[in-house]
């Protein structure tokens, strides 16, 4: 959940997206701005915490690395429970990549935060020739179920920043920071999870 | 028909294998390629009967003792029809890992040919058919050169820590399948396979483009099973085929590197164990559900932590003596270490271990939890195979096999540097943020008192060395008497034997001792001459015959043994308290030996508080 105080917003983020579509790559190069050519696979999730600053906010990051293969499907609700943004991550030269977002994203109109910003990503931009999925195609997809899509390139940090940034941006208007009440909590236990984080 | 019992028993380590490899005519390789034996000799050999298969026969006499199958029952098995045994050149000189200059092993080897497997219910439809697993091989196959090489330029290596570092994360060879040369002359193969004979894991080539021969292996062992009985084992020339069936779930290595049945049968175990770790036993369940389940999918991913496993096979003790093993650190190190793990398991985690590479810092459970050697093992391999808990914090389900098969705890993993590292288990999902609160307290700790940089030394200087022994004066008066080594007593304070080389004292090569209460082991580091991985290799296999011949059901207990061969003389010390198994130079005075190894264990007894972790003791069975 993210929550708003002096300026400074928590944002619980979850990554989530077919294996190899890049989630990991996108992750490392926003956090650490590094690329390896052949990222292994996730373990079940990894957690980094990065902030961005906005306008005047601060936004700090919370960050899940959900693993895409298959065994750790059923694990995802503990990850984008409570969660105030969702990158879904698919590969541009993959389409099977691509519906497997669409059902992530499914999923997260079905069991998420109803308030959630979720963000498409068509990552692997720099590799036009091995093209499968048309930008159009995301794009329509991204409008009709309104999340705002943007193509990434982890390899040559493309548009990664952006994405975070855009994302930090959006935040706030979905929960006002000067709303001094703070906002609904849905999901009790889990916003009590990130409250008593003490990640510096 | 022999109902065989594949250990070497103690007196025979040498010729073994040579009876099992009698002379063979290359010239009938090609023949034997035509020659499909109908029946897979299996029982009786008088049930090869058919007079079309005469040629089987001629040229090679020692067909009979090739196959044997250790079974509870074997005369009970008989093979009548469709699985054929077929013997080529399978076993070329070299294979990729396991280089042996022998020439002869060429001539003896088997293959389960897919080709003609009998009509089974299950069998059907998927050759050639397809999971959806693909990605995540593919990936692999760019490593495949870069790794060949290193490991060439690794043969000889100096260390066990580079013998642990030879091995690269990845799939091997997913180019190769049953019909590849190639893949036919590895020499240890291992596979996992469903019950309806659908692949889950090949160590070498793409499992699915192995369905074929996975079905074969199936069929054996469903064959046998439809007997009222099971197979265990099958020699051929000097291929081992050893299977181990596991619910649903069948394991069979075929293998022609020497080893013990025992062992080899160990290991399958542990790959099975390896499994669990990833998605528990209820696995059972979606094969109950629906038979034909492809597993593959659930895999993705894994095969660096698989062939992480088996390359350790050979380079890991703990893998053969179950027990593990501690980073050597000063008492009091290890105790305010052991004191954060302990306040943090108060807190809720059922176990935090602090780990560098795959040696314990220190360990600690919660009441009445405790760990076995086994799930050590296979968390480590895990964790350290897994190139992705290096790049932050992570959140994983695993499940210990040994603690409960069935359900998954919640593993914390952060690693503080390349090495060292800690894992927080929990039972609770949703105990990141408590996990990752006991980690910074840790991290605090460590910190403070400098443990990590002690640790770092640690490791890179290594453990015990036979060449720091302290030598008893009086036996170096001593072995003058004995006069087949020339052993030099005129020598420096730390006597090291010019004429028999170089070592510790005595010919010392190496030891390895095993505290049974503790379920630890301290093994010394490798010093010439057993510097090359090949040689390291071959001193962990001559210590896995000794282990199994010692641990021999049937024969009772044995309490010492001592063996002589070409390459080293082995001395292996088994007391209620501890095994201790020693190498030295295959010339070293038996007296002498026997002598030096009171001495290994004393000194072992005075570094007892820093080479082991003490009283922590979650390993109580």
């Amino acid at each position: 959940m993210a929550s708003a105080g002096n300026k400074n917003i928590n944002a619980k983020l979850v990554l989530l997206g077919d294996v190899g579509a890049g989630k990991s790559s996108l992750v490392l190069r926003f956090v650490k701005d590094q690329f390896v050519e052949f990222q292994e696979s996730t373990i079940g999730a990894a957690f980094f915490s990065q902030t961005l600053a906005v306008n005047d906010a601060t936004v700090k990051f919370e960050i899940w690395d959900t693993a895409g293969q298959e065994r750790y499907h059923s694990l995802a609700p503990m990850y984008y429970r409570g969660a105030a943004a969702a990158i879904i991550v698919f590969d541009i030269t993959n389409q099977a990549s691509f519906e497997r977002a669409k059902k992530w994203v499914q999923e997260l109109q079905a069991q998420g935060n109803p308030n959630m910003v979720m963000a498409l990503a068509g990552n692997k931009a720099d590799l036009l020739d091995a093209r499968k999925v048309s930008a159009e195609e995301a794009e329509q997809y991204a409008q009709e179920n309104s999340l705002f899509f943007m193509e990434t390139s982890a390899k040559t940090a493309t548009n990664v920043k952006d994405i975070f940034y855009e994302i930090a941006k959006r935040l706030p208007r979905v929960q006002p920071a000067e709303n001094p009440t703070g906002m609904v909590l849905p999901n009790g236990p889990a916003a009590t999870a990130v409250n008593s984080s003490c990640c510096a | 028909m022999t109902t065989s019992d594949s250990s070497s028993s103690p007196s025979s380590s040498g010729t073994e294998s040579a009876d099992l490899n009698p002379s063979s005519d290359p010239g009938t390789n090609s023949e034997r390629v035509q020659s499909q034996l109908e029946s897979m000799n299996l029982s009786q050999p008088s049930e090869v009967s058919d007079g079309s298969h005469t040629d089987y026969g001629g040229g090679d006499d020692d067909a009979e003792e090739e196959e044997e199958v250790a079974s509870a029952n074997g005369n009970e098995g008989g093979v009548s029809n469709g699985i054929s045994v077929r013997e080529d050149g399978l076993a070329g000189a070299s294979g990729e890992e396991e280089v042996e200059p022998s020439s002869s092993r060429a001539e003896h080897p088997v293959e389960m040919e897919a080709g003609e497997e009998p009509p089974s219910p299950t069998s059907s439809g998927y050759d050639g058919e397809r999971g959806s697993s693909g990605g995540a091989t593919s990936t692999y196959k760019a490593d495949d050169a870069s790794e060949d090489e290193i490991r060439e330029a690794n043969v000889d290596g100096d260390t066990a820590s580079q013998h642990e570092a030879a091995w690269l994360p990845g799939k091997r060879h997913v180019d190769e399948d049953d019909a590849s040369i190639s893949w036919r002359k590895r020499k240890k193969h291992f596979f996992i396979l469903s019950n309806s004979g659908k692949p889950i894991y090949s160590r070498y080539g793409d499992e699915h483009k192995l369905a074929g021969f996975s079905a074969t292996l199936q069929a054996i062992i469903s064959f046998v099973e439809n007997g009222g009985d099971r197979v265990n084992l099958v020699k051929a020339g000097k291929h081992q085929v050893v299977f181990l069936v596991k619910g649903p779930i069948y394991l069979v290595c075929i293998s022609c590197t020497d080893e013990t049945y025992e062992y080899l049968r160990g290991q399958l175990d542990l790959l099975y164990g390896q499994m669990i770790l990833i998605l528990t036993k209820s696995i059972d369940r979606c094969f109950e559900k629906n038979a034909k389940f492809d597993m593959t999918p659930l895999l993705g991913g894994t095969e660096a932590v698989f062939s992480s496993l088996v390359h350790s096979f050979s380079w890991n003790p703990a893998t053969f003596l179950h027990a593990y093993t501690c980073l050597p650190l000063p008492f009091a190190l290890r105790q305010s270490t052991g004191s954060i793990l302990q306040d943090v398991c108060a807190s809720g985690v059922l176990f935090a271990l602090l780990m560098c590479r795959h040696k314990v810092v220190s360990l600690s459970g919660a009441q009445k939890a405790s760990l076995h050697p086994d799930d050590l093992l296979l968390l480590s391999n895990f964790v350290m195979s897994s190139e992705s808990f290096r790049t932050s914090e992570s959140f994983s389900p695993i499940c210990l096999p040994r603690y409960n098969p069935q359900a998954f705890l919640h593993a914390y993993v952060h690693f503080f540097d390349d090495d060292t590292y800690v894992m927080l288990l929990t039972t609770r999902s949703d105990a990141f943020y408590h996990l990752k609160d006991c980690r910074i307290r840790i991290e605090a700790v460590l910190l403070k008192s400098n443990i990590l940089s002690t640790v770092q030394r640690s490791i890179a200087e290594g453990g015990m060395r036979v060449e720091d022994l302290p030598i008893d004066r009086r036996l170096r008066q001593k072995p003058s008497s004995t006069s087949n080594q020339g052993q030099d007593t005129s020598g420096p304070e730390r006597l090291r034997d010019v004429s028999v080389g170089t070592g510790g004292p005595f010919g010392l090569w190496h030891f390895m001792y095993r505290s049974i209460y503790l379920d630890q082991y301290i093994s010394s580091e490798f010093s010439p001459p057993v510097t090359t991985h090949r040689q390291q290799k071959s001193l962990y296999r001559a210590y896995q015959k000794l282990y199994a011949s010692m641990h021999e059901k049937g024969l009772g207990p044995h309490k010492t043994q001592y063996r002589r061969d070409e390459n080293y003389s082995l001395l292996c010390w088994v007391t209620p308290d501890f095994e201790l198994y020693a190498a030295f130079d295959p010339l070293a005075d038996k007296a002498m030996a026997i002598k030096m190894c009171n001495q290994v264990c004393q000194r072992v007894k005075e570094l007892e508080n820093e080479v082991f972790l003490q009283g922590a003791s979650p390993f109580s069975w």
